[in-house]
């Protein structure tokens, strides 16, 4: 045998195998990048709630799509796994990390909108761009979903990029259109590229299943 | 001492567990080993065995007792779900003691 057995490196690839359709990533591509991408257009129009709210269909509407697709499409080529109670003790650690960065960001969210004219131009993104960075990482330590790293480290640049093309390039709504419209569309791309090669890589198997 | 015997100190290798030690049965328990359930169509994409060859594997290992195969319906469709036994779990793990303690008692 040319490679000792590793358990740990089984259930690993196995759970992976579970993000290699590219679905989770057009689906958190379609989610907070394009809020921030068309929201602030909105705003002028619907004011702040709304503009945020009138997402919610949207995002149902996607992660319906994104279910059937993983039901009629997915499933039947790559099969059903239940993961043992290892797995599923590092998914509730996820979630209470998840919790955690959430709850921080919140909190962070309400002191800057108190005293926003107080604080230095650059605390709100810095807070935000932490977040992101933090939050995406979380995910794909616990995931084991590196390409979330990625995708941390260009969530966590974007507000910064995105404020400094407001002040010395003249972008609007602080650079978010141009940032987080270019996350989503890294995203979304990346989702559809893998999603395509995952249906090229896995054809419907033969036989009677 | 007869030469059909083994010698005391390859005893654990001669005891091995020979419906495990097959490769393909050995990657099959490996991966349901790790998780707490799977299907067929899940367990050829991870092994890369046809479905036949699988199927042979499975009744042999079904018929070891370390697996068992769950029928039940998803929607109208009828779905086979497998997993180790408490008996086929117990198995992998002697399985794989033994042979980390002779593979660990080589020489490099």
């Amino acid at each position: 045998m040319s490679t000792p057995i590793s358990l740990k490196d089984a259930e690993r690839k196995v759970f992976q195998s579970t993000f290699a359709d590219g679905l989770w990533d057009v689906f958190i591509g379609c989610s907070f990048p394009l809020q921030l991408t068309i929201g602030p257009f909105l705003s002028h129009s619907m004011g702040d709630f709304w503009s945020s709210a009138v997402f919610l269909p949207f995002w149902g509407a996607v992660y319906l799509v994104i279910w059937g697709i993983r039901k009629k499409v997915v499933r039947p080529r790559i099969g059903r796994v239940e993961f043992g109670a290892a797995r599923k003790t590092r998914l509730k650690k996820f979630s209470l990390a998840l919790l955690v960065v959430n709850v921080i960001a919140f909190i962070l969210g309400i002191v800057a909108a108190l005293g926003f004219g107080r604080l230095p131009t650059a605390g709100p993104p810095i807070v935000m761009g932490l977040t992101l960075l933090i939050g995406f990482s979380a995910a794909a330590y616990f995931l084991d979903f590196p390409r979330l790293y990625v995708y941390g480290l260009l969530g966590g640049l974007a507000p910064l990029v995105g404020e400094w093309l407001y002040q010395n390039m003249g972008a609007s709504h602080h650079g978010f259109p141009i940032v987080f419209g270019t996350l989503a569309g890294v995203m979304i791309l990346t989702g559809l590229v893998t999603f395509i090669r995952f249906l090229q890589n896995n054809p419907l198997p033969a036989g009677d299943m | 001492m007869s030469a059909s015997q083994p010698t005391p100190d390859l005893h654990p290798l001669a005891d091995i567990d020979q419906v495990i030690h097959a490769s393909a049965r050995l990657m099959v328990l490996t991966y349901l080993y790790v998780v707490e359930s799977a299907d067929y169509v899940f367990l050829t994409r991870m092994t890369g065995l046809t479905w036949g060859n699988l199927s042979t594997h499975m009744t042999r290992l079904e018929e070891a007792g370390y697996i068992e195969m769950l029928k039940e319906f998803r929607g109208k469709k009828p779905h086979t779900k497998i997993q180790l036994t408490e008996q086929g779990r117990a198995a992998f793990r002697e399985y794989k003691k033994s042979m980390q303690q002779v593979l660990d008692d080589l020489p490099d």
